[in-house]
């Protein structure tokens, strides 16, 4: 066998090894660099090393989503997955390293326990590949880089395994100790989780901080306009500020009902346009254009508000297109999905004057002008709380809401 | 007979190295990034990006003079306090609270004439037609940021003072009689402000008649247009 093809399964498992760490270094540094609770740019590339940047929207979905992390309700923010792929991918380049410089003398049971394990990685970017496609509905360029990492790993592998059987023929390779693989199997525990258990110390406390982001100074809105929906097994109380055309709420949503929070969550909704159309408290520009018309909508959809709602987020990028286009294109899309007399109760004096109420209640409690804000009772959870402290926020603050 | 190792021992060796270096890399950069985030944590941010905060809408025409006229309305008439019992303001009041001429109390309602209207009464009367009532209406509907609606009713110089002294009492009235049909608002009277001026305090000159008002077809003269209720929304944070 030529020198070349003996080396080639370990410089492949070893490049894949070394992408796999670089990936899943940056995602778990960007995930740790939110124990701050601020808002940060994230790697978001398929170029190793290539720096953070602000726009991030699918590596920050993917990082916000129930998925990213074990532990949730136990530690803020719960220990990364990509964690536990650094420490791995570590010792698969150790072990690479070793394959490479040992080629025949290494013994047959340690590239027969290399093969096999050279495939977990792969087998769990399967696993989050799907997840990413079915329950996010989008690819994270880091995440794709991890898993290509992990096929080129696994491919290194199997090529390892397949050059056993060449190296039989004229190599007389060592046989080895076949329990060396359970020595090796927990040697690969250890490493991939000592990683997990230093984040996990050195973690601060959040629990100080979960209180300190205001309170509602006028919870009932008198005249009744706030839209109240009522989950399946509701047990608290909850008050979202929402637009229905604003992309971190319909991120939120998805994660309370992913979480299978939002069933638990007896709801009062408020809607809160980002769109200076209706809302006045936005002189400068409309963030989402269309968005007061769409909260009219759903408005009207009286009875089925909660159902309008998830249709505007499911369809949220061609309502913000139609937005864009003006109130015509806006209309002709909710009278295709809901009827002509629902397109036509958005112009309606009373929907127009129930939005207004809407938005002076967030006036008249002095709330942030952003969405989505979610109040459990009186108490605002703070936006860090809502996306990757959610879990272990309910677990503090409404403990019921998780059981 | 050759010896067979299990472990070729410089590979080994530096492949362990390798392991050991990378695996102690990671954990000292982990616990860096994570302490770095703690510290950041307890650190108060100083360049923190500032979030505006929801609120009643604030224009230009709200100048402190202005506010401060509307405020001595809002606490003299009963607004503020909510706790029911007095509502409005008689001219008597007005004098008192607001410190301030006649016309320099116009004045201060010189910007509202694009945002207000003047609802319009028969001579002696207090009853809305239904062109008031629309336009009533259509001014209420139009509330965008605004949190206090004012209504300045007043009379001709016809008749005596006492007399119309309860008759713009009485079209202030009305006209929060048709709101609370209209707006089906259970905190109404923490919204709209009553004032009623009668002919003593205030009265309109007839270039008022050029402002938005219920009969634009009808012969407007300074009595007419004193026949009247000035209604409109204020945008000012009081």
């Amino acid at each position: 066998m030529s020198e070349a093809r003996s080396k080639s399964p370990a410089v492949i498992a070893l490049i894949g090894s070394l992408l796999g760490l670089v990936f899943s270094y940056n995602s778990s540094i960007d995930y740790a660099a939110h124990l701050d609770r601020r808002l940060h740019d994230v790697h978001c590339s398929f170029i190793p090393g290539a720096p953070a940047t602000a726009e991030a929207e699918a590596c920050r979905a993917a990082m916000y989503s129930p998925y990213s992390a074990v532990m949730r309700d136990s530690l803020w923010g719960g220990i990364p997955i990509s964690l536990f792929a650094v420490g791995a991918f570590a010792f698969f380049a150790a072990f690479s390293i070793y394959l490479l410089l040992a080629r025949e003398k290494a013994s047959r049971a340690n590239v027969m326990f290399f093969a096999a394990v050279s495939v977990t990685p792969l087998l769990v970017s399967i696993v989050m590949f799907t997840i990413s496609i079915t329950k996010l509905g989008t690819l994270c360029k880091t995440c794709v880089g991890t898993y290509i990492a992990s096929a080129l790993l696994a491919a290194g592998g199997l090529m390892a395994l397949r050059s056993l059987r060449a190296s039989a023929e004229d190599v007389k390779r060592p046989e080895g100790q076949p329990l060396i693989a359970v020595f090796w199997l927990i040697v690969l525990g250890v490493v991939t989780l000592l990683p997990t258990l230093v984040y996990a110390a050195a973690a601060p406390d959040q629990r100080p901080y979960l209180a300190k982001c205001g309170e509602l100074k006028k919870p009932e809105e008198p005249s009744g306009a706030l839209i109240k929906f009522r989950g399946a097994r509701a047990v608290q109380a909850a008050l979202l500020f929402e637009d229905p055309l604003c992309p971190t709420c319909k991120a939120l949503h998805e994660r309370l009902t992913g979480e299978g929070v939002l069933d638990r969550l007896d709801v009062t909704l408020s809607l809160f346009p980002l769109d200076n159309s209706c809302n006045w408290m936005l002189s400068d520009q409309s963030l989402h254009p269309g968005a007061c018309l769409v909260a009219r909508a759903i408005i009207c959809a009286k009875g089925q508000e909660r159902q309008m709602l998830e249709w505007a987020f499911a369809e949220q990028e061609s309502l913000s297109a139609a937005g864009k286009m003006g109130e015509g294109a806006l209309k002709s899309k909710i009278s295709q999905r809901w009827g002509s007399s629902l397109a036509a109760c958005v112009d309606s004096r009373d929907a127009k004057a129930t939005l207004n109420k809407h938005l002076h209640f967030a006036a008249e409690n002095n709330v942030p002008v952003s969405t989505p804000q979610v109040f459990l009772g009186k108490q605002r959870l703070c936006d860090e709380d809502t996306d990757l402290g959610l879990r272990f926020t309910l677990k503090q603050l409404a403990p019921e809401v998780l059981q | 007979m050759t010896e067979q190792r299990p472990f070729p021992s410089a590979p080994v060796a530096v492949g362990l190295g390798a392991g050991v270096l990378l695996t102690l890399g990671v954990l000292v950069s982990v616990h860096g990034a994570v302490a770095h985030a703690r510290e950041r944590l307890n650190t108060p941010e100083t360049n923190k990006p500032t979030v505006a905060i929801a609120d009643q809408s604030e224009v230009a025409y709200c100048t402190p003079r202005f506010k401060e006229v509307l405020e001595r309305v809002l606490h003299s008439c009963g607004l503020v306090s909510g706790e029911g019992g007095r509502r409005g303001c008689q001219p008597a009041d007005v004098k008192t609270f607001a410190s301030i001429s006649d016309s320099d109390f116009n004045e201060l309602f010189t910007p509202l004439k694009d945002r207000g209207a003047v609802v319009m009464y028969d001579e002696g009367k207090d009853d809305l037609d239904d062109k008031a009532k629309k336009l009533l209406e259509d001014m209420w509907f139009e509330r965008k940021g605004a949190r206090y609606f004012f209504v300045v009713a007043r009379a001709s110089k016809s008749g005596t003072v006492d007399k119309n002294r309860a008759l713009s009492h009485r079209r202030a009235n009305s006209v929060m009689f048709n709101l609370k049909d209209v707006s089906k608002d259970p905190e109404i009277e923490k919204t709209v402000g009553l004032l009623w001026l009668g002919n003593e305090f205030a009265q309109l000159s007839k270039e008022y008649c050029g402002w938005n008002n219920s009969r634009p077809d009808a012969k407007c003269n300074d009595d007419a247009i004193n026949r009247s209720a000035f209604v409109s929304w204020v945008d000012c944070r009081l």
